[in-house]
């Protein structure tokens, strides 16, 4: 799978729970996703699940630790596909 | 009265000795955060009953808090205690700033914490809350407190997880907030429950969770401190949360477990009030 469906995949994953929409506009590699994208903390887990549920794939609790950008979520996801 | 919360439970073959090479596999990854913990550790043995005793103190002449049969409560915990030397992972709703010095009055005087410094818990309060000055940093040094900010960088929040997942399997106990921060409701929120504490129970082979339900006669709903003179009523549940899930759905549903036994406890209160 093309990184950019990938990402693209994951934007669209992201979306319910971000609270600054106008930061979804301008969103890239880049974007920390708690900071930028002001999801809550504590659902992180619940985007990570749905990471799980729509690509097939398992994710450890470790892993997690290396998400902080929408770039880290991709290359996590990539690497399992 | 501990109660089994599901049948499974795939990493008890040995728990011993499963905690044992966990705690060798974090001295050798961790081996600097081994070190500070091994320092922190040995000043609190001795301030914290001290700290435990003058925060009483304060609570009881200044504040005129009471504990609803805190005799009681104190039987309660050292039966919980003796039914396994295994870890126990303190999780409490969280009402006020002092929720954790109640705690700490509720399940032990201060000659019992000189007696069993391990057993009185450590706390992961907010760093942005409580670690502004140099003063306040020195306080949570010698309180047992390892500052997190929550919302922070992944890998930072991660290395607190660590921490808490070594003294445990240690043997020492840490006391966690499930729902992160001061239930804005004012009652316990399964929706609010942080997957971190499923993370750390699902990684210690035999981890008993003592959940603590507190609350104050008149406290109505969040706040810094409870009303002056009010009397705070403690219950206590032991539970050993179990699941057949796997990776981050499993640390949540252990979580879930955990906040979900807390309501239970929070429903039995407001029936018990009617």
């Amino acid at each position: 799978m093309e990184q950019s469906e990938v990402m693209e995949r994951v934007v669209k994953i992201l979306t319910p729970w971000v609270k600054d929409e106008a930061a979804l506009g301008k969103v890239g590699m880049e974007t920390n996703i708690l900071e930028d994208l002001k999801v809550n903390s504590a659902r992180l887990v619940d985007v990570v699940i749905a990471f799980e549920d729509d690509f097939d794939i398992e994710i450890a609790d470790e892993d997690v630790d290396l998400v902080n950008t929408v770039g880290d979520a991709v290359n996590l996801i990539s690497g399992k596909l | 009265m501990t109660q089994s919360v599901s049948s499974d439970d795939p990493g008890e073959l040995d728990p011993g000795r499963a905690r044992a090479k966990l705690v060798e596999k974090t001295s050798d990854s961790h081996p600097e955060m081994v070190r500070a913990h091994a320092r922190q550790r040995a000043v609190s043995m001795i301030a914290g009953p001290i700290w435990v005793g003058v925060s009483v103190v304060v609570m009881r002449l200044w504040f005129r808090y009471r504990i609803a049969d805190v005799r009681r409560i104190r039987r309660e915990y050292q039966q919980i205690r003796a039914q396994s030397d295994g870890p126990l992972l303190v999780c409490a709703n969280h009402l006020t700033l002092v929720d954790s010095f109640i705690i700490a009055w509720a399940l032990g005087s201060g000659t019992y914490w000189l007696k069993n410094p391990d057993e009185l818990p450590w706390n992961t309060p907010e760093s942005t809350n409580f670690g502004k000055t140099v003063f306040a940093r020195l306080l949570l040094f010698i309180a047992k407190c390892i500052p997190i900010t929550r919302g922070g960088a992944r890998e930072d929040v991660g290395d607190v997880l660590e921490r808490v997942k070594f003294l445990l399997a240690k043997g020492e106990t840490a006391l966690l907030f499930p729902e992160a921060g001061r239930s804005r409701s004012g009652r316990v929120e399964e929706r609010a429950a942080a997957w971190g504490v499923g993370r750390i129970v699902g990684s210690i082979p035999g981890c008993r969770v003592l959940c603590v339900y507190m609350r104050g006669r008149n406290q109505e709903t969040w706040g810094d401190f409870p009303a002056k003179g009010d009397t705070v009523e403690v219950a206590l549940t032991a539970i050993e949360p179990k699941s057949d899930a796997k990776g981050v759905r499993r640390s949540r549903d252990l979580a879930q477990q955990i906040v979900r036994q807390l309501i239970r406890m929070e429903e039995d209160y407001f029936d018990a009030r009617q």
